[in-house]
């Protein structure tokens, strides 16, 4: 399966980090990787929060 | 102590305190949807041996050495393929994270043949089974709160339904009539008794009619009403007063006409018989090889015994047994001829049968595991004739999907279909609701009735007296399945089947005289009684009494099972006895001589721990009853009601309600159908769905912020933990009115209480997206944002991507901002073509909603196709606002009409302001007494500082409630002094004022808000679209149509059905009076008589539609003057 070339143009180059469900380790997974945990083979990842600000209305 | 004395016996008998402490004991073994899983562990490690065993051969035609045997199956633990044939343990949630399905294999050990030599296997998978959460085979069974803790299982959750690809699937209970058992009932023909047989093998139904004086059995293998005596004949019992005997009615005249019939067809042997039976045999649709070579005789012989009456055995062709049991099926309709008393109601509950998740499964197992047999023979037909270069092994032929797609689809569609039963069912299967704790736990319990919901007939839908304690008198909905639906009470326990052969030997023991041994005079004497053990009949008795002492000992001893029952029909002069699944019983108190057995000893014993409900079980001091049995018993509510002849006590009164009915607090002080609303409401009410709720990642999924315990609880709520997982808070009411606001049913709510968060509630709902791959080595992709390149910013839309494209938590997300910027390639099923350079076409998962919303988390995974799956949590906080739905735990729902500043509200001199007001016409028409109690018991606990309790049929006492607060200073009455919030005076009257739980429910004006001015329209018709989800157009339908017909106002209906609808110029040929376009008829060829005018595009569409299917349609024009 050859990994087309136009993909993601630069963007996704820097491999996102994602949180491990089970051991809440970081993985760091590039796009078409497969999901699961380096640390504990679990195959369930959460991304990490927003670095942006985030506002909330608090009413 | 001497029980003989007379005098004792007068005495009132003692209560036993705190009696009711045996029903969390009785939940803690049995569990409220205990009924589910022990009918599943059953399916799973009995019967679906039972179903290998009785299929466990297989040969074929070609090979006469070739053989599979089945030795042995076992349903293993639920595990998930990890690849190269790895699998790895799994929890149920993390298959309802990634979609999967919690199931564990099927292992078969079999002994076949390869060639001439003879291999066994072990461990060999034929299928997946889905597993019931917390069944025998879960991981979840046992173990303690931290360990479920940790595999992010709610402790509290009942478990009992399935997680099919990654949705939670409870099979309903399903209600029918029971099988093999006589049921006389009115039929076209009169009265008529009907048999439906089930057996493994057959399923047939057996009626005896009586048409024109003469009596004859019908069944479909036959193609006409054959009459009795024939079949007798055929039977073997040839002569006409042997028949008589069998039949054994008084009045041998009645019989006479049946008799004569066989005189008249000249039919006076078995031969005979048989030949009259075999040319009224249905005609067999397949002609197998086998069937050819019968003759007619032998065919009705077979069917005879295999078909008609399928349940009575026949062994060698000896149709004794058969004979004797459609002799008294002749005898009840002659009996219930002259008395109507001998009608069964079919919707006594002592006649029916509750089918579960178990028994449907293996309905189901069985048939597939026919199916994966009969396949693997006809691949071992077709291969073994082939010369092959390997031996055939029909190991490499063992597919598992086969097993495991159709369980798998048969439990996610609810599509219950057996060929061989010719059963199709619909909606066996639904997803569990998680609207609530209550909601969930309240689908566990729910029962379907067979019944068509469109059948206007009172009987089904009405409570019948059997229903008492077995099913809840008050949860059943409104509407089209009212008293179709139904709910168990809150000890009903459903049976599982249990072995017959020891109840046999019992019987026999105990002085059941053999039915193949008695003569036919003396079967129908007048002493003598029938036994019959799940509808077959078993044998005579006449000392029946001592059986029935005998049966009931040994259960109480706990030699037989507990569940089989025995009770005597004096009607029918027969001893039934029940060792079948799907009888409802419930447990009571035994009570002998007047005493009940448990004493206040035990139950002190109980509540130390020393004891358990199954030690009184053991001890024989508490022993289920079905339906039938409590029939036969005096059962007491009291102790005070202990008379000598009662036998049984019961164990809690509030026992009788359901789950969802349990929470009302008085219920018996309300006008019952107030507590069917509450059942039916309480089912939306938000609250806490679990312990594991922040985990989960529902569609959708409605919670409050803080949830409250109610302060007037019932044990009903401590037993179902509703304390625990509460839906609802304590408001303060005060029973005023205020303003004009608060009518019909509306709140008037203060502002400074849902400052402090009342009534705050969170919507969680998902969105979820799958990569798919497609056979040309193409696949979904994601992009990361775009853009723009003036402000080297994300575009607007892309606004709150990452650079992996898919949207970051805590991000707040506006109407019509992509989520996941996914796009698929347009090309997706060429093969060959390589892919040189694949286009993408983009289909972004979009945020749809006019109110912003919160990324709570988003979760990346793979399923177990091994594909990609995104699911985001969006988050949204809402206040309560004016329209958004409320209600007491009494069936009094109303909407907030009303957000009052804290400063207007009233007061009292404590400083107290009320967070709800509420109109207090809402009291006089629905009689919700409880509700006042409730306000009553609530306040006084406030002050008290404790919980009080509103248990059905108890609870805390009104005059000592009042006697509490008069104690604390407050008005004996629950009233207070008010001020008036706006202009300070003091209210002219006290004001009934105190806490009341009240539920949120799910319906908010956020998610129903609609209003339109122009929009979307549909491209067919160019009418506005229909929906809210659409933004559609406001309908003016057929009956405000006819309004304004008849107010005359022709304008506004040309303005609103024409004009704001689907106006369109056309223009209308005179000449030919067809349609042409720009002022040009195409017809005439000519623009002479062409005008413009306008019309419904509806109409225009229905005259080119017209002209499609060759009709013309011709439009004569005048001018409007004329």
């Amino acid at each position: 399966m050859s990994e087309p070339s136009t993909k993601d143009s630069g963007a996704t180059k820097t491999p996102m980090v994602y949180i491990c469900g089970e051991c809440h380790n970081e993985n760091e997974i590039r796009p078409r990787d497969p999901i699961r945990c380096r640390e504990c083979g679990y195959r369930i990842m959460y991304k990490k929060r927003t670095k942006r600000l985030a506002v909330f209305d608090a009413r | 102590m001497d029980f003989d004395d007379p005098a004792l016996l007068k005495k009132p008998i003692k209560e036993i305190e705190e009696k009711w402490k045996l029903v969390p004991a009785f939940l803690k073994v049995k569990g409220l949807v205990k009924q589910h899983i022990d009918s599943f562990n059953y399916f799973i490690n009995v019967d679906i041996k039972k179903i290998v065993e009785a299929n466990n051969k297989l040969v074929c035609d070609a090979d006469p050495l070739f053989y599979v045997k089945y030795t042995n199956v076992y349903v293993g633990r639920p595990d998930v393929d990890e690849g190269f044939n790895i699998s790895k343990p799994t929890t149920p949630h993390e298959c309802r994270l990634r979609d999967m399905t919690y199931s564990a294999p099927i292992s078969v050990d079999i002994e076949y043949t390869r060639g001439t030599q003879r291999v066994s296997k072990a461990g060999l998978m034929i299928g997946r089974m889905p597993i019931m959460l917390r069944s025998s085979n879960c991981v979840l069974t046992n173990k303690s709160e931290y360990e479920l803790a940790k595999m992010n299982e709610c402790p509290l959750d009942p478990g009992g339904y399935f997680v099919v690809k990654g949705q939670e699937k409870v099979i309903l209970i399903q209600e029918q009539l029971s099988k093999n058992r006589m049921i006389v009932e009115e039929s076209k023909f009169g009265v008529q008794c009907a048999v439906t047989s089930s057996t493994h093998e057959k399923k047939s139904r057996t009626n005896v009619v009586c048409k024109a004086n003469k009596y004859y059995l019908g069944h479909n293998s036959l193609t006409d009403l054959v009459p009795v005596s024939i079949i007798f004949k055929a039977l073997d019992v040839t002569s006409d007063k042997e028949i008589c005997e069998l039949i054994g009615v008084e009045d041998i005249s009645k019989l006479t006409p049946t008799l004569e019939e066989c005189h008249t067809l000249k039919i006076y042997t078995q031969l005979g018989a048989l030949k009259h039976i075999g040319s009224k045999l249905v005609a067999k649709r397949y002609v197998t090889s086998a069937s050819k070579m019968k003759t007619p005789v032998d065919e009705a012989r077979d069917v005879l015994a295999t078909t008609v009456l399928a349940h009575v055995p026949v062994e060698n062709y000896n149709f004794r047994m058969k004979a004797i049991y459609l002799g008294v099926m002749v005898k009840r309709v002659i009996e219930a001829q002259s008395d109507k008393k001998f009608m069964d109601d079919k919707d006594y509950y002592g006649n029916k049968r509750l089918e579960l998740a178990g028994s449907l499964l293996s309905l189901m197992f069985e048939d597939v595991f026919k199916r994966f047999n009969w396949e693997l023979k006809s691949i071992a037909e077709k291969t073994i004739p082939k010369i092959r270069a390997t031996q055939f092994d029909v190991v490499k032929y063992m597919r598992s999907d086969l097993i495991t797609n159709c369980l798998v689809y048969a439990i996610s569609t609810g599509n219950w279909t057996i060929k061989r039963f010719r059963m199709e069912r619909l909606g066996v299967t639904q997803v569990l609701s998680r609207l609530s704790y209550i909601s969930a736990l309240g689908m566990m319990t729910r029962v379907n009735s067979q019944f068509e919901k469109t059948r206007k007939v009172s009987g089904p839908r009405s409570l019948q007296p059997s229903q008492w304690g077995m099913l809840c008198p008050s949860d059943t909905p409104e509407g089209e399945a009212c008293g179709l639906v139904k709910n168990l009470a809150l000890m009903t326990h459903i049976t599982t089947d249990v072995d017959e052969y020891p109840l046999i030997r019992l019987a026999n023991n105990a002085g059941v005289v053999d039915i193949n041994m008695s003569s036919g005079m003396s079967i129908h004497s007048p002493e003598t009684f029938f036994v019959f053990l799940n509808g077959n009949i078993l044998g005579t008795i006449r000392n029946y009494k001592k059986l029935i002492h005998t049966f009931r000992m040994l259960r109480r001893s706990g030699l037989i099972s507990g569940y089989v029952s025995i009770y005597p029909n004096f009607l029918h002069r027969c001893i039934y006895i029940s060792s079948d699944g799907g009888r409802l019983c419930r447990p009571y108190i035994i009570v002998e001589r007047g005493r009940p057995l448990v004493t206040q000893n035990h139950i002190i014993e109980l509540e130390k721990g020393i004891r358990s409900f199954e030690d009184f079980l053991h001890d024989g001091l508490i022993e289920f009853l079905d339906v039938n049995e409590e029939n036969d018993s005096f059962i007491a509510c009291y102790e005070k009601d202990i008379t000598d002849l009662t036998t049984h006590l019961e164990i809690a009164t509030f026992t009788l309600l359901g789950v969802c009915a349990g929470l009302v607090p008085y219920p018996h002080h309300n006008q019952s159908p107030r507590n069917t609303y509450q059942c039916a409401m309480g089912k939306q009410a938000m609250g806490t769905i679990g312990y594991n709720q922040k985990n989960r990642m529902d569609t959708l999924l409605y919670s409050l912020v803080y949830p409250q315990a109610p302060m007037v609880k019932t044990k009903s709520i401590e037993l179902t933990n509703f304390d625990k997982l509460p839906a609802g808070q304590n408001a303060t009411i005060a029973v005023m009115s205020y303003s004009g606001y608060d009518i019909e049913d509306a709140l008037i709510i203060n502002k400074a209480s849902i400052d402090r968060g009342f009534g705050r509630c969170l919507v969680y709902k998902n969105s979820k997206c799958v990569m798919k791959r497609y056979a040309n080595q193409t696949f979904d992709r994601i992009q990361g944002p775009l853009i723009d390149t003036t402000t080297n910013a994300p575009m607007w839309k892309h606004a709150v991507l990452d650079m992996d494209g898919i949207v970051a938590p805590g991000e707040s997300v506006d109407n019509k901002q992509v989520l996941v910027n996914k796009s698929v390639p347009t090309v997706s099923a060429v093969p060959g073509s390589q892919t040189t350079s694949v286009e993408y076409k983009d289909t972004p998962i979009c945020y749809r909603n006019n109110e912003p919303s919160y990324i709570e988390k988003v979760l990346v995974s793979t399923n177990e196709e091994d594909t990609t799956i995104i699911k985001i949590l969006l988050r949204q906080t809402r206040r309560p606002e004016i329209g958004d739905k409320f209600s007491s735990r009494h069936g009094q729902k109303g909407v907030v009409g009303l957000v009052v500043e804290q400063e207007d509200m009233p007061f009292n001199e404590y400083g107290i302001c009320p967070d709800i007001i509420m109109n207090p016409h809402g009291y006089p028409s629905r009689m919700t007494v409880g509700k006042l109690i409730e306000l009553l018991a609530g306040k006084a606990g406030l002050v008290e500082g404790k919980f009080h309790y509103g248990t059905a049929f108890g609870g805390s006492k009104v005059n000592d409630v009042c006697e509490e607060l008069a104690k604390h200073g407050f008005n004996y009455q629950g009233k207070d002094f008010f001020y008036s919030g706006i202009t300070g005076e003091p209210l002219e009257a006290y004001i009934y004022s105190g806490p009341v739980y009240y539920q949120k429910l799910k319906h908010m004006v956020q998610d129903k808000i609609h209003a339109r001015g122009r929009g979307p329209r549909a491209v067919l018709t160019r009418q506005p679209t229909e929906g809210r989800s659409r933004d559609g157009g406001l309908r003016l339908g057929e009956m405000e149509r006819d309004c304004l017909i008849g107010y005359g106002a022709s304008m506004m209906l040309i303005e609103r059905l024409m004009v704001s609808s689907d106006q369109c110029e056309v223009d209308v040929c005179n000449l030919c009076g067809r349609l042409g376009y720009c002022g040009w008829c195409n017809s005439c060829k000519s623009s002479r008589e062409v005008s413009s005018i306008t019309m419904p595009y509806a109409c225009k569409l229905l005259l080119t539609e017209l002209q499609a299917m060759n009709i013309t349609a011709r439009l004569t024009l005048n001018h409007y003057c004329e």
